[in-house]
């Protein structure tokens, strides 16, 4: 083989190993990155324990919006009502 | 003439076959290296920014076969898979929207951690962010870092400890329209200070906070941008004080007692049994196979529904 052909035959080789060594040992931007190539893959701290909630424990939003409460000039918003088709469907209490 | 043609041949063949070799070579290392990327947030993409609302949820679970099957069985999500090295990742569609994201990971006990759904809410700059959360008493727990497609992204731990990504995605945010069901309809963050932990959020994405009336000793603050609610900060239950802080997310449905039983005949277990919610309609908190936690929140179509407050 000629020198031409060993410079080739050198670049294609150092093209390989580098490709072949970053897909190993890089988090490319795949959406991995957590140890290397693991997701976003966190366990959350140990503890969420469920029960207890009482008759009075609330999380959800209101319908149409709140009472005005605490210090608020208004009432609490809602959650978005508009459906994907444009129509509204209850609970948003968004000024128009 | 023939002694001097056979050697060369045989170069020339031997150099041929050796550059085969070596493209052959280069190819399968730079295949090996383009990563599936993950789906965007919106598609087609959008110029829509959101900061505050949570935008997308992803489950990290020891056993992705058996929560796509949960999940698929119980919302009518399905799945493509995405593989980066020895990572698996599935995203979760309905009806050809993305909705979530799922992740492999092993899972070691001696590691005290549980798997769970982490909240991702939306932001304009991730690393202005992480600063600000960090001046704030936040701890990082994954660095900003970018995902093809996807946008720039981290971890954070509030100062309670709860766990919380940010997002800045590069295809804009979803719309603010009404959850379908099937789809995540509300989040709720439960902590054990929640006037402390919604002025730490009011610092990031500039949250209006509504004190909404609550049983004695309990606190349910309503956390707003846009004039929308984008989630609640709610105290622990009285009776159930050893709770770690954390973000709760809800999957809108129909009938939250149907679904529930759904949840239990395909692995799941009730934590918190359905139950009438400030909206007219019921919640519960399930826990998939795997033991993550999330929520049923009913949400129907129409107010005929009392409130209750």
């Amino acid at each position: 083989m000629n020198r031409l052909t060993w410079r080739w035959a050198s670049a294609i080789l150092v093209i390989g190993l580098f490709a072949t060594l970053s897909s190993g040992c890089i988090a490319t931007g795949g959406g991995y990155g957590y140890d290397g190539d693991v997701g976003i893959g966190y366990y959350e701290p140990a503890g969420v324990v469920y029960g207890g909630w009482g008759g009075g424990y609330r999380v959800a939003p209101f319908r149409g919006g709140g009472p005005r409460a605490g210090q608020a000039s208004r009432s609490a918003p809602s959650i978005p009502s508009r459906s994907r088709g444009g129509n509204s469907h209850g609970g948003d209490s968004r000024p128009r | 003439m023939h002694s001097q043609r056979c050697p060369n041949l045989i170069g020339t063949v031997a150099t041929r076959s050796l550059l085969v070799a070596l493209l052959s070579f280069a190819c399968a290392g730079l295949a090996a290296a383009a990563v599936s990327p993950l789906p965007p947030l919106v598609d087609p993409a959008s110029q829509e920014h959101h900061v505050g609302k949570v935008v997308f949820v992803e489950l990290v679970t020891p056993d992705l076969a058996a929560a796509k099957q949960f999940y698929g069985g119980l919302f009518g999500w399905t799945f493509r898979d995405i593989r980066s090295g020895n990572t698996e990742y599935a995203a979760a569609s309905l009806d050809g929207r993305v909705v979530a994201g799922l992740i492999h990971k092993e899972f070691s006990s001696a590691k005290h951690g549980q798997p769970a759904w982490l909240t991702i809410i939306a932001v304009r700059d991730v690393d202005a962010t992480r600063d600000m959360a960090v001046q704030h008493g936040a701890k990082v727990l994954f660095a900003p870092h970018n995902f093809a497609d996807r946008g720039r992204e981290a971890v954070l731990a509030d100062p309670q400890g709860a766990v919380f990504a940010v997002l800045a995605s590069t295809s804009g945010d979803p719309p603010d329209v009404l959850a379908e069901p099937g789809e995540w309809i509300w989040s709720s963050l439960i902590t054990r200070d929640p006037d402390a932990d919604a002025a730490f959020y009011k610092a990031l994405f500039d949250y209006e906070i509504f004190n909404l009336p609550a049983e004695e000793g309990a606190q349910h603050l309503v956390l707003a941008t846009d004039n929308y609610a984008r989630a609640s900060a709610n105290s622990w239950p009285a009776n159930n004080p050893k709770v770690h802080p954390h973000w709760l997310n809800y999957v809108r449905v129909e009938d939250a007692d149907a679904t529930a039983k759904k949840a239990v005949a395909l692995g799941g277990r009730i934590l918190v049994e359905p139950r009438l919610d400030r909206h007219g309609g019921k919640i519960a908190v399930i826990a998939d196979p795997a033991g993550a936690a999330f929520g049923l929140l009913e949400w129907s179509d129409t107010d005929s529904k009392e409130v209750t407050q």
